[in-house]
């Protein structure tokens, strides 16, 4: 009997198999990927010496050898040109009303994920992430002053910074059916800037100049293109020939054509095809036609390639439960084929940001235009400084640029859950 | 006309229960110079659920996309509950909104959560209030047993999971017709049947349905009529017990041997 009570004990659960953890000492770990053989072990010796000689030779200009005091001097011209001084409050007005509306659009998106992440959708947002994300917007910031050496736009900087907080906790109380309109409120925001810049005794954007220009151009462009773009996108898959016909020979045109070749047809052609009594456009208006123009004609090949990778089931099952054609593309389509092709949308945008310095060519002054114009001012001329400049510049258009690629990579992230 | 032709044509015309819900009279379609429907006539009744089989490439499922236009028959005529279908959008609208499909790929919407799945089409289509089709999907979605996959994106689910919220899509316009176009082809085994149970009781609440499949089972228990389809043309209609045991036609006979 003493073996059926021998049954009756408990079976151990057996703990679940781990894999095997393999935890390397730092030498263990040199040894490894720097040192496994001996050519890989040259190889890391000859390139640490040149990364190091490298890293010096950088640091040293940076912080020996070069002459700052250009951009100290002239760090107004780069930013905003000639924009008036007694006009400068609308500059920090424009840039409040922007860090508003950016903040409550910012609240009301990170209300979205903590409501998608309590129904379980969405993976818990990573720790400090609104930081993260402004990291190098904030380090431009902090450039920008320590070259300003000023308490006064320090200060202003700060309030501004402050209302976008502020307005990121009112983003965050917007009731969630509501939410929806907050695009549209950072979209007015944009407008506003814009109205407080130039209306009622402002500076119209035909004297704008430096980074100031610059980011007209970039963000006027991009708000632009890219409506335009989607719209050629589906044009050229429509089932009318005519508007497919259309669509097709715009897109195709302008895609053999160099952008500085649209930005000199703007400049000089543009007045023969207006009839004589109207206002000619300005240099400005001009240049910011052409980006757009020449960007909606890549936008809408991006977007189509995303419209191409929808499965024909989505719209079939979208035609068999009622939906109508123009919502199916609202609603089901256009959602699918632009989360999909976010990765080329940005690159497109990175590239007009940064071709918006071609409008030299045209007699406009955007930021690169500024730096190689003050290496010319009597005080600096013919001592090399057109390094510092173009350190400069070039500076401010990679943080700019490095902060969409990485906002890019955010987003797909975001939009991808649940979805491989 | 052989004896045999004219008792399937003599089944094949004759009305379920009821007045007739879907009319097809000499429906025939082209894919360029490939016929893949030739004169199919057919009627379904009220509440008839008749089990579509065949092999592959005989117009099955085409037959069934003309019924709701997402093909577009060359010839013939298809009347779906009194509205003829022609090439008049109100008119495809309407009948689109009275039927319902489900589909071998489920083709849920990736984008939306299962709930905005089956409650976008009576709030853009039918003007629902936001709460009212709310509570309707969760109805549903209680009906097809998947409440608690309400917030999750559909590729959070099993295949099975997603087929029922696709039915539970299907219904939440209130169509008084079902067509199911392989719905459990795309489906792991040991999920078919929890497919197979909704789509029953489906049938035991007196919903029209087509269904193309191969689950003979399901048809003997469910079915009203069996129909079975080869070269685009309908071979062989019958009740089940005729179907199954009494074929007349050589195909039937042959294809029944192959799949049972």
């Amino acid at each position: 009997m003493a073996t059926r009570v021998d049954t009756l004990e408990p079976i151990p659960i057996p703990e679940p198999e781990r894999p095997p953890e393999r935890k390397l000492s730092p030498a263990e770990w040199a040894k490894k990927n720097l040192f496994s053989t001996w050519y890989n072990g040259v190889l890391t010796v000859g390139f640490g010496l040149l990364l190091g000689w490298a890293a010096f030779r950088v640091l040293q200009f940076v912080f020996v050898d070069a002459r700052w005091e250009i951009i100290e001097r002239n760090l107004r011209l780069l930013l905003v040109f000639r924009f008036p001084r007694e006009e400068t409050w609308r500059l920090w007005t424009a840039l409040a009303v922007l860090a508003a509306s950016f903040g409550l659009g910012a609240g009301a998106a990170a209300k979205l994920r903590a409501a998608e992440v309590a129904e379980g959708r969405a993976a818990p947002p990573a720790r400090y992430l609104a930081v993260r994300r402004v990291a190098p917007l904030v380090l431009l910031v902090v450039v920008l002053l320590v070259f300003a050496q000023s308490l006064t736009a320090t200060l202003f900087t700060a309030g501004v910074a402050a209302v976008a907080i502020a307005f990121r906790f009112l983003g965050r109380r917007i009731p969630r059916e509501r939410v929806r309109w907050v695009a549209a409120a950072v979209l007015a925001g944009i407008i506003a800037a814009f109205v407080v810049l130039t209306r009622f005794g402002g500076v119209p954007a035909s004297e704008w100049g430096g980074f100031h220009l610059t980011l007209y151009l970039a963000v006027g462009g991009i708000l632009l293109s890219f409506p335009l773009g989607v719209l050629l996108a589906l044009g050229r898959r429509s089932t009318l020939p005519l508007v497919r016909i259309v669509c097709a020979a715009y897109i195709e045109l302008i895609r053999g054509v160099p952008l500085i070749a649209i930005l000199f047809m703007g400049f000089f052609m543009l007045g023969f095809f207006l009839e004589p009594g109207w206002d000619r456009p300005t240099e400005v208006t001009r240049a910011l036609v052409a980006f757009i123009l020449f960007t909606a004609a890549y936008v809408a090949e991006i977007v189509r390639g995303g419209l191409q990778a929808v499965p024909r089931g989505q719209i079939e099952a979208a035609m068999a439960v009622g939906l109508s054609p123009l919502k199916t593309t609202r609603l089901i389509l256009l959602p699918q084929a632009l989360r999909a092709v976010i990765p080329g949308l940005v690159g497109q945008f990175i590239s007009l940001f940064k071709d918006t310095s071609l409008v030299f060519i045209i007699g406009l002054t955007e930021l690169l235009g500024v730096a190689e114009l003050m290496t010319k001012q009597p005080d600096f001329l013919a001592q090399g400084l057109i390094f510092e400049a173009l350190v400069f510049a070039a500076f401010v258009y990679w943080a700019g640029s490095y902060w969409m690629s990485r906002e890019s990579q955010r987003l797909e992230r975001r939009l991808g859950v649940g979805e491989r | 006309m052989t004896e045999s032709e004219r008792a399937a044509a003599a089944v094949a015309t004759a009305p379920g229960r009821g007045e007739p819900m879907i009319v097809l009279e000499g429906v025939s379609k082209w894919f360029g110079d490939f016929q893949a429907l030739k004169d199919v006539g057919f009627i379904v009744g009220r509440q008839e659920v008749v089990v579509v089989a065949g092999p592959s490439g005989s117009g099955k499922s085409t037959m069934i996309r003309c019924i709701n236009r997402l093909e577009k028959h060359d010839r013939g005529r298809i009347v779906v509950d009194g509205i003829e279908l022609t090439d008049d959008l109100r008119n495809i609208q309407e009948i689109r909104r009275e039927v319902g499909m489900v589909f071998q790929q489920f083709n849920l919407f990736p984008h939306l959560t299962v709930l905005e799945n089956i409650t976008i089409a009576p709030r853009q289509v039918r003007r629902w209030p936001k709460q009212k089709a709310r509570q309707k999907a969760m109805e549903l979605l209680e009906r097809v047993r998947i409440p608690e996959q309400a917030h999750k994106y559909p590729l959070q689910l099993s295949g099975g999971q997603q087929q029922r919220a696709a039915i539970a899509r299907a219904l939440a316009m209130e169509p008084k017709i079902m067509l199911f176009d392989e719905p459990t082809s795309a489906l792991d085994p040991e999920m078919i049947k929890e497919v197979l149970d909704v789509m029953e009781e489906l049938a035991e609440s007196g919903m029209t349905m087509i269904v193309v499949s191969h689950e003979m089972g399901f048809a003997k228990a469910v079915a009203d009529r069996m129909m079975l389809m080869a070269d685009g043309e309908i071979v062989e209609v019958g009740t089940p017990e005729h179907f199954f045991t009494n074929p007349q036609e050589e195909r039937t006979k042959q294809f029944l041997s192959q799949i049972l």
